[in-house]
């Protein structure tokens, strides 16, 4: 896509991301061509969307898309690793798969990704030999299913590298999770700048003004590392770059809540919801802790840091 | 593409001729040893062309992209050849100097910046004036056709190694606070100057505080026009903050390859180590993204505090691990190594201080890319 293509396009996803949530904000991401626009232009097609979600703290099946894509599927409802977990949802024994996944967008049938000697498979499963749990938890509004359970006699097949399909997912998740935080910047920028105490604006006072730039330097740290990531397209800098957009987003939701103080801390004020969808997206496909700590173990096991990016 | 071209051909010079470009020395070496270095590795590098590259022809380069400037000073302090913090010079004051001195005066100076035949240092902090650089009081008079400046620095990196510096003086009133400021291109072999070497806590003396009395600047020695010091700075701190930093980036990847080469076996915390790389990822896909505007010929501004910030984190980050994983090299080590490190993790402290605290970093970015107003 060309510049003006790409700013049509995120003007058109702005509009129904700003609008529609859930299976409305679906239907609008296909009238749209988005699917499409996901083969053509992945880069662009991911980050524009996820981060729009992100800001508008809206929801959809994107995710799954993202994922079947990157394993080389049709069609299918891909079932996503346990949270806090980046490895397949699926695990398998002989002709056994036991799932512990969650879900976004569910239908009749779900794709489990599994690992099977050594090469990575996926089954198709009918929806109603597994468990499923509508999950409230903290962020009842993001829509996911636990998907739970044991089938028997089921058929893998080959499909793509799960690893640098989950890779692809992380990314997504850390777009969504710089546009989130880019939003509570922005409501505690705004009452900064509103809000009178001592007869000025509280924005005025250093401790106030620090806490939301060092808000925006952990965005810029992650969205640095997310357009790293998309250059050098390994795992491990898909690794790096989602552990920072969640440690990010905490600590935007530290500083924007204690900014915005009393009004932030009720549900006449929308931080909340976005404070709820960080502590979830942090956690899905991997949470920064445990990356990171991964990622530690990993390198002090090799003794070898990842490569430098090239200039 | 010509940075492909450029890298390929670069390297195979600087392992061709590392025999040459090796310093003298072991260890780390003093300030002395190092500066020494710089002059030579800038000598052969200039000579063959390499350091020419990406500097405009009209001040003895050979034009091309800026981004052959931030690869060279890449490959220069990965191998360990320079020390990046004495080589960031050349790229904050080159450019200064192409943008304000006048033609004739930046042709005849910039070249020998560059082939290492001398040094320039930056004449800006003063006792009372940190932070608040706009309060600078070192004062210049105009008489005819040269400056007097009389008044006092401090910080000042390099000035006893220095041939000229690059000043802010005082010319208006002395409340006119950054109107009033300009900036003069000094011999630092004028009558007058005296320069007192200051001895840091990492053990060299890498600033001094240098004392004008009654000194004499001709007047085509002013960069830009009088009044104009406050924007020579200013258009000055994002060279301090953009290709130099790239650079540190590539040497603080190296002593973090080394560290966990050579820690003791659990002496690093995984997710310290985790953490660290994660940081310096992110800094250097940052710097990249600031390096590319650059090169495109856009005009840096506060976002590169941004730059400096995650910089200095990533530093003393980095040497913060090495004080864990090797607390006892640095604590009583006396070998070249752990000599090495102790200094370095003593040089860390100051990320956060020099080129711009943390503290007035956070001010700009609260005030310009925020946009939250004055704090006043």
């Amino acid at each position: 896509m060309d510049r003006a293509d790409l700013d049509l396009f995120e003007r058109s996803l702005r509009h129904a991301t700003g609008r529609h949530t859930g299976p409305a904000l679906d239907a609008a991401l296909d009238d749209l061509g988005w699917p499409d626009a996901l083969t053509a232009d992945r880069r662009a097609a991911v980050s524009i969307l996820f981060e729009l979600q992100g800001r508008e703290n809206a929801s959809s099946g994107a995710l799954d898309h993202v994922l079947r894509g990157g394993l080389g599927l049709e069609a299918g409802s891909v079932v996503l690793p346990a949270l806090g977990s980046w490895s397949p949802p699926g695990r398998l024994d002989g002709d056994r798969l036991v799932v512990a996944g969650l879900g976004s967008g569910v239908g009749e049938a779900v794709v489990v990704a599994g690992n099977a000697e050594g090469k990575d498979v996926a089954a198709v499963v009918a929806t109603g030999a597994l468990g499923l749990r509508p999950v409230r938890g903290i962020d009842p509004a993001l829509g996911l299913v636990e998907v739970t359970g044991t089938v028997d006699g089921v058929a893998p097949e080959p499909v793509a590298g799960w690893e640098a399909a989950v890779a692809v997912a992380q990314l997504a998740v850390g777009h969504q999770l710089v546009g989130a935080s880019r939003a509570m910047l922005e409501l505690a920028r705004r009452h900064a700048l509103e809000r009178i105490q001592f007869g000025q604006p509280i924005g005025r006072f250093q401790a106030v003004r620090h806490r939301l730039a060092e808000t925006l330097i952990a965005i810029e740290t992650a969205d640095a590392a997310l357009d790293g990531a998309w250059e050098d397209g390994t795992p491990l800098s898909a690794a790096i770059a989602k552990a920072l957009a969640g440690r990010g987003a905490r600590t935007a939701a530290r500083h924007c809540q204690q900014v915005l103080a009393g009004i932030g801390f009720t549900t006449e004020h929308p931080l909340h919801t976005y404070v709820r969808r960080v502590f979830v997206l942090d956690e899905l496909l991997g949470g920064s802790r445990s990356l990171t700590a991964d990622m530690g173990r990993n390198l002090l096991a090799t003794r070898r840091l990842p490569g430098l990016l090239p200039l | 593409m010509e940075l492909d071209e450029f890298r390929t051909s670069l390297d195979r010079w600087l392992d061709e001729n590392a025999g040459a470009l090796a310093p003298d020395h072991e260890g780390l070496g003093t300030l002395d040893q190092q500066m020494a270095q710089l002059a030579k590795v800038k000598r052969l590098t200039y000579d063959a062309g390499w350091m020419r590259r990406g500097w405009p022809e009209r001040v003895g380069g050979l034009g091309g992209s800026t981004l052959l400037r931030a690869y060279l000073g890449e490959a220069l302090t990965s191998r360990d050849l320079v020390e990046p913090g004495i080589y960031s010079m050349t790229e904050v004051l080159a450019p200064t100097m192409i943008d304000y001195a006048s033609p004739e005066v930046a042709a005849t100076m910039v070249p020998r910046l560059l082939r290492g035949e001398e040094t320039w240092c930056q004449g800006f902090s003063e006792p009372d004036t940190g932070s608040n650089l706009a309060a600078l009081s070192c004062r210049a008079v105009r008489f005819d056709d040269e400056w007097r400046v009389t008044g006092q620095k401090v910080w000042t990196s390099l000035a006893q190694y220095a041939d000229r510096c690059v000043l802010l003086t005082r010319t208006g009133s002395p409340d006119s606070a950054h109107k009033g400021i300009t900036a003069l291109f000094v011999d630092m072999d004028s009558p007058g100057i005296t320069i007192r070497p200051i001895e840091t806590m990492h053990g060299a003396q890498e600033f001094s505080e240098v004392f004008f009395d009654d000194v004499a600047v001709p007047v085509d020695r002013t960069l830009g026009d009088e009044g104009q010091g406050w924007a020579v700075a200013m258009d000055l701190l994002p060279y301090e903050r953009s290709t130099s930093l790239w650079h540190r980036a590539a040497f603080l990847h190296r002593r973090l390859q080394l560290l966990v080469e050579s820690a003791p076996p659990d002496a690093l915390n995984p997710t310290h180590v985790g953490e660290v790389t994660q940081l310096l990822y992110a800094f250097r896909a940052r710097s990249r993204a600031t390096q590319h505007r650059l090169a495109r010929g856009e005009r840096l501004g506060p976002e590169t505090s941004i730059d400096k910030v995650l910089v200095a984190s990533a530093e003393q980050a980095v040497f913060d691990l090495a004080a864990e994983g090797l607390a006892g090299d640095i604590a009583i080590g006396d070998d070249h190594a752990a000599e090495r490190w102790r200094t370095e993790f003593l040089y860390s402290r100051a990320a956060t201080i020099y080129g711009g605290s943390a503290e007035i970093q956070r001010n700009i970015i609260a005030r310009r890319l925020l946009d939250l107003g004055s704090d006043r």
